[in-house]
């Protein structure tokens, strides 16, 4: 290993620095000078000392695009280019806003170690999408997970909150294993751990047994982290029984990075045994596989939602069902796809993130996140209803919201492919077809919210000017992103084709 | 020498039973450390790789997952006394407040 | 000009969600001003464009990596669908007076879904269209769930599934065209110029025709629509009568036919008598008539009455669409407007000046009640309507359906033949709900009403209901006139319908199957 820059490095990793700091300042302020504080108090210092942070973060990554927008350190160790840029600074963005909406909780007293953690997800999410290393893509995913597990049984006081980590912590254990295992497959057949080098390696061997097995364990890997059918079971558990700002960052920031990193393996690593999903053309490889993890994803996660009483529990369904659509686009793999992938899985994030905010909300007030907690909710809290509204239409697909235009370009996209058109239309009519069942499940909540009368006792609910601030902010993004998609489709596509120039 | 296969065999039949007991035990701690034997099997296979490409790359990666291990050892331990404390038990049955 | 349509409606939505909790009266002036406005616009529009041809009102880029456009544009049957739009927004607003319940929100939807109507028909992108169609559904769900009435939640989710079922199935053909077609553009224009082959066209036809069709309530998936339609409150009945059903036909038209002619070709083989598409939706359009009427004979609530009617005059809309002959297809575009403006009355007649009064729609207790002495008003109106609606010459009704049928004679004889029955069917309902629901003549209550106690013999009605408003007046006055504008002088609407038929944009359609 010669000709190490420690310099470069701490360039190149100033970003996730910065972030750690921050972290670290919050924590060691919050036990030192804010010790005897209120909870409010010490919740705001921290979340003023992370959004600074993240402010600095940001700042230092579109200054290092400025000069020289394409970096790499040791053969893909760790990478800055637009894409990178542009995801870490979505991360960034959704840990501050889950920051903010969790400044009214009181799951906990530990306020420091709750944003450090946050913090360090971010910074292990944030390494995590700048490297094309099997070495760092497991350290990074593992840091990130180990925090999210901490994260989900955050509230000590709830029996809920602790069994869901376990349940996390178990499935997420496992699902290391088993991308571990590939991965050790994926080093042994071609002697690297650089993605790109792998698919040099591997290209055209797709019937080895030794890379089915690697293909078939980090498909499976990836799957438990996306929480894709079969590999979901974990996961309404966990957004269930986490605290709702948690389940907010697990359904969010995580499952842009997650999402990211599959498909940047998927298609970098096995670039050349991607086999063929169309229905007329099939040939062995991942895409098949992947394809049949998205039907059945998409048709799980939807009928499943639909039984739910629970909201989070429902979320947490929709996002499997969600999960369907975003692995269309890693079945086809093009360049287009992957560009409808970012914009889809960026503008679900925020959704997501909202949706949850509004259930804290609820959650805080009436102490429960049950259908019937929201009857009436527009009576009683008109501001926080009406960003549900829009973010449940934006997940159902419903113009002009954000959420449909994702669909329609991840759709076009997949359907577009790369060798012959129209191969893939099987699976998007699958997906078109449970995107209408979807609409049926969101109704019900907004038909809580907005139809039923609510209960005879009910006070209006009290929110803070901050969380109504931040929820309210996230809807206008997501009704701007719907009526002009292009203002973050041309960064992505724009980034895309940086990298890929 | 030993061909690579056989060190092969060995970390997927550990693998394999790791995975199983996962499936199978019911104790939590049993459960846990069947991830930590799965861990294990792919550390074995890593060092085998490595050295059959005489590639130090195989090594590092296993200390690597030793200590991602030992962090997730720490992380699983507290939570797993989280859950005792508020249900006095081990048993992965019992715990099921939250169903479909 | 005519953009503003759409813009006042939404901004009009906005503003009056924005009012305070308690300020219907305000709320109703903005609303009534607004939907007015919008008809204002169209009115001037057609002042100065009579002729039908195309008239592009906002062209711009909006996703240019993609190729989709801001690209609003109205030809002849635009201005057509326009006008009824505008004439039934300000009479539904006008039936709607007495909302109280919410009132701020329901005219704030009632609005979004005006303007996503008008964006429908003055959408010239595929992408665009769409969009606006996808808008239309929400506020329908709600406008039901929250001011229904029977049924009103069951009914309004099943409307809003078909409608979303539909729309996924049109997504599908949409999605692939834009594929098929290079990803290149979604330009109406355009895709209408592009080849399509002939195997894509022959599958992607009927999935976006049933698609839209189902919106249009094609049997077999009209169920919705009389369950819809009566859990509806009457403004939002008058609309999904009046020209949500309009949107499902425009789209068959737009897309469907325009886009894909070649899906109409004959499939080379037979199954049963069916030889193509064209002939499997005939078929299907002529079974949605007869058996409308026939059930609409056999209901005892006052509105299913009318909502299957509505099942059977649609029904002439897409056997008009499938003749595929200029006279027949001029018939359906007339049937479309014809159908929107006394659909809308109708169900003006029986949700707001009836329904609103008696509390009851049950033509046994209506019988009983003797509503012509009660509400002369509603009597006189609702006869003139039916009159219209079973096609009277004189009244839009009889211009539009005798083309159509004259267009079925020559394209499919059987089914022109099947579709007069269905008409002497829609006679028989008509004078049978008009003889139950104002001129009860059962010997019983002919004697009390003789006794001059009848209101008060009446079980639902113990004082005499309120005296029909001003709002009602006009807004019967206004669609009756309408009616009657157009059937005394069709070539109003024809002077806008056949220019636009002969437009380049249906070039593919007449070369394909022109007869």
């Amino acid at each position: 290993m010669t000709g190490t820059s420690y310099r470069e490095l701490l360039l190149l990793a100033l970003p996730q620095t910065v972030v750690v700091l921050a972290g670290l300042i919050a924590l060691a302020l919050d036990l030192s000078l804010f010790r005897n504080s209120t909870n409010r108090v010490r919740f705001s210092a921290g979340a003023a000392i992370a959004c600074a942070g993240s402010l600095a973060a940001g700042c230092c990554i579109l200054l290092s695009q400025t000069h020289g927008a394409i970096q790499t350190f040791q053969n893909g160790m760790l990478l800055s280019n637009p894409l990178t840029h542009l995801i870490q600074i979505a991360l960034l963005l959704l840990a501050v806003l889950t920051i903010l909406l969790s400044i009214d909780s009181t799951f906990t007293d530990h306020i420091g170690e709750y944003i450090l953690l946050i913090l360090l997800a971010t910074a292990g999410m944030m390494f995590l999408v700048s490297t094309e290393d099997l070495l760092l893509i497991f350290v990074s995913l593992e840091l990130l997970s180990l925090c999210l597990y901490v994260l989900t049984g955050f509230n000590k006081h709830s029996v809920h909150s602790a069994e869901a980590a376990l349940k996390y912590f178990l499935f997420g254990g496992m699902s290391a294993a088993f991308l571990l295992f590939g991965f050790s497959y994926l080093y042994g057949l071609s002697g690297s751990t650089n993605l790109v080098r792998i698919a040099a390696a591997t290209e055209g061997s797709v019937m080895d047994p030794l890379l089915m097995v690697a293909i078939v364990m980090t498909v499976t890997g990836f799957g438990f982290k996306v929480a894709a059918v079969p590999f979901h079971l974990w996961s309404p558990d966990a957004y269930e029984g986490a605290p709702a700002p948690a389940a907010a960052f697990i359904a969010s920031a995580s499952k842009v990075a997650s999402f990211f990193i599959f498909a940047q393996v998927m298609v970098l690593g096995f670039a050349g045994t991607a086999g063929n999903a169309g229905w007329n053309v099939r040939a062995p490889g991942w895409a098949p596989l992947v394809a049949v993890v998205a039907a059945l994803s998409l048709v799980l996660g939807n009928v499943a939602a639909l039984a739910q009483k629970s909201v989070k529990r429902l979320l947490a369904y929709s996002a499997i069902a969600h999960a369907g659509y975003m692995l269309l686009a890693i079945v086809s793999h093009t360049q287009q796809s992957i560009a409808a992938l970012l914009y889809y899985v960026l503008t679900y994030a925020l959704t997501t993130i909202g949706a949850f905010g509004v259930v804290a909300v609820v959650e805080h007030q009436t102490g429960g996140d049950k259908l019937s907690d929201f009857a009436g909710l527009s009576r009683r809290a008109p501001l926080p209803s009406m960003c549900m509204l829009v973010f449940l239409l934006s997940l159902a697909g419903i113009p002009p919201l954000a959420g449909f235009f994702g669909k329609f370009y991840l759709f076009s996209a997949a359907l577009a492919g790369t060798t012959a058109s129209l191969s893939l239309l099987w699976l998007v009519i699958l997906a078109v077809a449970m995107s209408a069942v979807s609409l049926y499940y969101y109704l019900q909540v907004l038909k809580r919210i907005y139809v039923e009368q609510p209960p005879a006792d009910a006070a209006p609910i009290q929110i803070s000017i901050l969380s109504q601030i931040v929820l309210c902010l996230i809807a206008a993004i997501i009704i701007l992103l719907g009526c002009a998609p292009n203002l973050l489709l041309r960064l992505i596509q724009n980034a895309l084709n940086a990298i890929i120039a | 020498m030993v061909p690579i296969a056989y060190y092969l065999v060995l970390s997927a039949l550990l693998f394999s039973i790791g995975a199983g007991a996962f499936l199978i035990k019911r104790n939590i701690i049993t459960v846990f450390m069947s991830i930590e034997l799965m861990l294990n099997a792919v550390n074995l296979s890593f060092v085998a790789f490595a050295y059959q490409w005489h590639a130090i790359r195989g090594q590092i990666f296993v200390f690597f997952v030793m200590v991602v291990a030992a962090a997730e050892a720490a992380v699983g331990l507290a939570i797993i006394i989280a859950v005792y404390r508020t249900r006095n038990t081990l048993n992965v049955d019992q715990i099921d407040l939250m169903k479909l | 000009m005519l953009a503003w349509t759409i813009y006042v409606s939404f901004l009009a939505a906005a503003v009056l969600l924005l009012l305070p909790e308690n300020s219907a009266r305000l709320a109703r002036m903005i609303a009534l001003i607004a939907a007015t406005a919008g008809l204002l616009i169209v009115l001037e529009t057609l002042a100065t464009h009579h002729s039908g041809e195309l008239i592009s009102v906002a062209h711009i880029p909006w996703i240019p990596s993609l190729g989709i456009t801001y690209h609003l544009a109205s030809d002849g049957i635009s201005m057509v669908l326009l006008l009824l739009t505008g004439i039934v927004a300000v009479a539904g607003i006008l039936f709607s007076w007495n909302v109280e319940h919410r009132t701020r929100e329901f005219f704030a939807l009632y609005l979004a879904l005006i303007g996503g109507v008008y964006g429908v028909f003055l959408s010239f992108d595929l992408f665009l269209l769409f969009v606006f169609y996808e808008i239309a559904i929400i506020p329908k769900y709600f406008l039901i769930a929250i001011w229904g009435s029977t049924r009103k939640e069951y009914g309004a989710m099943k409307l809003a599934l078909y409608s979303f079922v539909g729309s996924a199935m049109v997504l599908i053909g949409i999605v692939a065209a834009y594929v098929v077609a290079g990803s290149r553009t979604t330009s109406l224009e355009e895709l209408a110029r592009f080849p399509f082959p002939v195997h894509f066209q022959m599958w992607a036809f009927p999935l976006v025709f049933v698609g839209f069709a189902i919106l249009a309530g094609l049997w077999p998936f009209h169920t919705w629509a009389p369950t819809g339609h009566v859990a509806a409150p009457t403004g939002a009945s008058m609309l999904l009568a009046g020209v949500v059903m309009k949107l499902g036909a425009y789209g068959c038209l737009r897309v469907a036919m325009m886009l894909f002619p070649l899906g109409m070709d004959p499939w080379g083989f037979h199954i049963l008598f069916l030889n193509s598409w064209r002939d499997v939706f005939a078929l299907l359009a002529v079974i949605g008539i007869v058996y409308g009427a026939m059930v609409a004979l056999v209901q005892e609530d006052f509105k299913f009455v009318i909502g299957y009617s509505s099942v059977s005059h649609m029904g002439f809309v897409l056997l008009g669409l499938m003749t595929l002959n200029r006279i027949g297809l001029d018939g359906a575009i007339l049937q479309m407007f014809s159908h929107g403006v006394i659909g809308g009355l109708l169900f003006a007649v029986v949700g707001r000046m009836v329904y609103d009064r008696t509390h009851t729609r049950d033509l046994a207790a209506l019988e009983k009640l003797h509503l012509s002495k009660v509400i002369p008003f509603a009597a006189v109106t609702f006869v003139i309507a039916s009159m219209a609606s079973i096609g009277l010459p004189g009244f839009s009704g009889f211009v539009a359906e005798l083309q159509i049928l004259i267009g079925a004679w020559r394209a499919f004889p059987t089914a022109a033949l099947l579709a007069g029955i269905g008409l002497a069917v829609g006679f028989a309902y008509t004078w049978r709900v008009m003889q139950k629901a104002f001129f009860g003549s059962s010997a019983l209550a002919g004697d009390s009403a003789l006794a001059g106690d009848s209101v008060l013999a009446a079980p639902a009605v113990h004082t005499p209901p309120p005296p029909i408003t001003l709002p009602e007046r006009v807004g019967a006055i206004l669609l009756l006139g309408a009616s009657l504008a157009v059937g005394l002088y069709p070539q109003m609407l024809l002077n806008l319908i056949i220019p636009a038929l002969n437009s380049p944009l249906f070039e593919g359609l007449r070369k394909a199957s022109w007869q």
